[in-house]
């Protein structure tokens, strides 16, 4: 971002000044053989050109010098500014009322013009600005906007501003340094909104210029500009300085109301999912409560009745259902901590055949009928993650892939690497989801489904919803494929980093 | 008679427990507080000091970290630590501290007396002579002339995997935190280098085990460490 620096004067005036030298050398060229008021025309012609390079006054300052030395030159008796005819005298003057005017016309024009262009470089200069703090962290702003200030003025910056510790009453001090009576005078202009060059008395040598952030809704803060005493700012440049001020404190309004709204918006997302949570959790907890309740009453009030196989029935009932309990109690609290915004998962590196490994004999001791089959890539990389998470991801995978399959259908589990990513795939022989539902059946919970489908799914629902945010935290993806002989694979990727560095191999001695 | 140390504050678990543990012949403490076990375990007879400890975390005046400190300072008696599950990193940092072992909640009476058994098992070993020798299932390793063999045939180790090896055997059935096996086999410098026990397991695994996948001796335990698995517990 950069105003292109208005041409000097000095050397502006050089081509006007080349421009009537030619135009002299044509006429000496010409005299004795065109008439007088053809080097005339000449005349006026480098006055138009001249106009070009020259202001206004200049170019008619300049015209009334040429019209004189004309007369000298070319109009007898020459070498005297006595006329002789008084078409000549005409001459002379029209020379001069139409060469003034051209010049003046084709000055005024290119002033216009100039001042255009600078505005639309102004524009578009603001414009950038405005993009450039869009795209930063609100921390930064203050600082690209004391950048873009010295770049415009050349001044010392300093910036304070309304924050979110000052309270909207307060301002402090952003972006670089100032006296306490700098920054009294900062306050002042953030009160009144009024631009001021205050004198300062502790700051010697300089002389300040202090401008408000005006947004819509009051100023957000004020800029002190510190410039060496004597040099003073046009006004163009201060009302672009102040033009940026006002953009900063429109963007910061803005950012501000984003902020409230996104935070509003989440608010009531998390209130309403933890209320459709806690509907559908206490959906799930009553099946097996009402069994073990049954269960435990009949142990109780029939006890004299049942035989010592039925009491052994009842009493594995009990401890089935209370291991039910005990990973949907996990299942729920994870989900609740996981859910929490900013929350630490405890990475480390795991060996990802080992989790499988982990997961597989809880499955094994639970359901020791069902058949499970490992698909295990050999020399897996190490994966950085959560291992207690992953294998809570691993159950709950393997517990849906085992309830809601065929009993005699075989439980695929799969890892190999794929890219520079981990596939972890759970695959049974079941009934399939439909492709509508497999986007849903993460979301149950968050949608607050109701009806048969919904009843049905929820048992996995909140296993899915907890298996789906265990795989994000880790960065990684779930989704849900089709198998091609029937059944359903659920496979997760996780992203793999760096391997750390293993220790130098040994050879065997023991 | 085995006497056992029972810390839980729920009124309806330590009744349950205390009733499982004397039908299995256990004489039984229990206490409901920090302080209840404090006054318990300073009260009671020299001879009938218990003889394993069953620590609950959360205690209403204070956390089992303070009891396991101060009992450590003159008794080297088991301590097995029961935590509910959101207290992962409190109950591995307990391990590191001392304790034993761990179960969480909801566990099985038959798991915890598993884990008691073994616990007694290595009550003393500290003073006493140290297990030299795992024999179960196919493996039969033997510390003190450091053969290792595998359904009879010996099994070559590197000297790394071997120290591992026979770190986990001498907590035979218990769990051994990854801390511990670092600290212990590579040297306090290397206690977060976690990788390292990745990689060597892995290489015991496919030395020892008959699939490396689902090993049923050398077991882990997720966030936690690893555990030799002692089949007569």
């Amino acid at each position: 971002m950069e105003i292109v620096p208005a041409v000097s004067r000095a050397f502006r005036a050089v081509p006007a000044l080349a421009v009537w030298a030619v135009a002299w050398g044509l006429m000496l060229a010409l005299d004795g053989s065109a008439d007088l008021a053809n080097l005339a025309l000449v005349l006026v012609l480098a006055s138009a050109v001249s106009g070009l390079w020259l202001s206004a006054a200049e170019s008619v300052a300049v015209c009334a010098l040429t019209v004189l030395a004309f007369n000298w030159q070319f109009v007898p008796p020459r070498g005297t500014f006595t006329v002789d005819l008084r078409q000549h005298i005409w001459l002379l003057l029209t020379m001069l009322a139409v060469g003034s005017m051209v010049a003046w016309l084709t000055a005024r024009q290119r002033l216009m013009a100039e001042a255009a262009r600078a505005m639309a470089a102004q524009a578009q200069w603001l414009r950038s600005f405005g993009e450039d703090i869009r795209a930063q962290p609100a921390a930064q702003v203050w600082s690209r906007l004391a950048t873009a200030l010295q770049q415009l003025t050349q001044a010392q910056v300093c910036v304070a501003a309304r924050t979110a510790a000052t309270g909207p009453h307060e301002v402090q001090l952003v972006q670089g340094t100032a006296s306490a009576e700098e920054l009294a005078h900062l306050r002042e202009c953030t009160r009144s909104a009024q631009a001021s060059a205050p004198a300062l008395a502790d700051v010697h040598g300089y002389q300040s210029h202090v401008l408000p952030m005006a947004g819509h809704s009051g100023c957000t803060g004020a800029v002190l500009l510190r410039l060496p005493r004597g040099q003073m700012l046009p006004a163009s440049v201060l009302s672009t300085a102040q033009a940026l001020c006002n953009q900063t404190a429109l963007h910061c309004e803005r950012a501000e109301v984003d902020a409230q709204s996104r935070q509003a918006q989440q608010e009531a997302h998390t209130q309403k999912v933890r209320n459709t949570l806690l509907a559908a959790i206490s959906h799930d907890y009553r099946t097996p409560l009402a069994t073990i309740l049954g269960a435990a009453s009949s142990l109780l009030a029939q006890q004299q009745r049942l035989s010592a196989e039925q009491v052994r029935a009842l009493a594995q009932t009990v401890v089935d259902e209370v291991q039910t309990l005990g990973t949907l109690t996990d299942n729920t609290l994870q989900l609740a901590r996981l859910d929490a915004t900013g929350v630490q998962i405890r990475r480390d590196w795991e060996s990802p055949e080992e989790l499988i490994g982990s997961a597989v004999a809880r499955a094994r001791s639970r359901y020791p009928v069902a058949k499970i089959n490992l698909r295990v890539a050999t020399g897996l990389p190490l994966l950085r993650c959560d291992a207690a998470l992953i294998v809570q991801l691993l159950n709950n995978l393997i517990d849906n892939a085992v309830k809601y399959g065929p009993a005699a259908q075989t439980v695929e589990i799969m890892a190999r690497p794929l890219g520079h990513e981990l596939l972890l795939a759970v695959a049974d022989r079941g009934a399939g989801i439909a492709v509508a539902e497999r986007e849903r059946v993460f979301l149950a919970f968050e949608r607050g489904d109701t009806g048969s489908a919904a009843d049905a799914a929820r048992g996995a629902g909140l296993g899915l919803a907890l298996c789906r945010a265990i795989v994000l935290a880790h960065g990684g993806s779930i989704v849900i494929r089709a198998r091609q002989r029937g059944g359903t694979s659920m496979e997760c990727r996780f992203p793999l980093e760096a391997q750390p560095e293993q220790p130098a191999p040994e050879g065997s001695a023991a | 008679m085995m006497t056992v140390l029972l810390v839980e504050d729920d009124r309806e678990l330590r009744a349950t427990l205390r009733q499982a543990l004397s039908v299995e012949g256990y004489a039984v403490l229990a206490a409901a507080s920090l302080a209840d076990a404090q006054a318990l375990w300073a009260h009671a007879p020299a001879a009938q000091r218990p003889d394993v400890v069953l620590l609950d975390l959360g205690l209403p005046d204070g956390d089992g970290a303070q009891f396991l400190e101060g009992l450590r300072q003159h008794s080297q008696a088991p301590v097995i630590v029961i935590s509910a599950r959101h207290q992962d990193s409190d109950k591995v940092h307990l391990l590191d501290q001392g304790a034993d072992d761990y179960l969480v909640k909801p566990f099985g009476i038959e798991e915890l007396l598993a884990r008691m058994r073994v616990a007694l098992r290595h009550r003393g070993r500290s003073v006493a002579a140290a297990v030299t020798r795992y024999a179960q299932g196919a493996l039969d390793i033997d510390l003190a002339t450091r053969r290792v063999l595998r359904d009879g045939a010996e099994v070559h180790l590197t000297p790394t995997e071997f120290n591992l090896l026979a770190r986990l055997v001498r907590s035979t059935g218990q769990v051994v935190t990854h801390r511990q096996l670092l600290q212990d086999v590579w040297g306090a410098e290397f206690t977060e280098h976690t990788h390292y026990l990745r990689l060597y397991m892995g290489q015991l695994r496919a030395k020892l085990e008959m699939d490396a996948a689902q090993p049923a001796h050398l077991l882990t335990e997720p966030g936690v460490g690893y555990r030799l698995s002692d089949l007569r517990a």
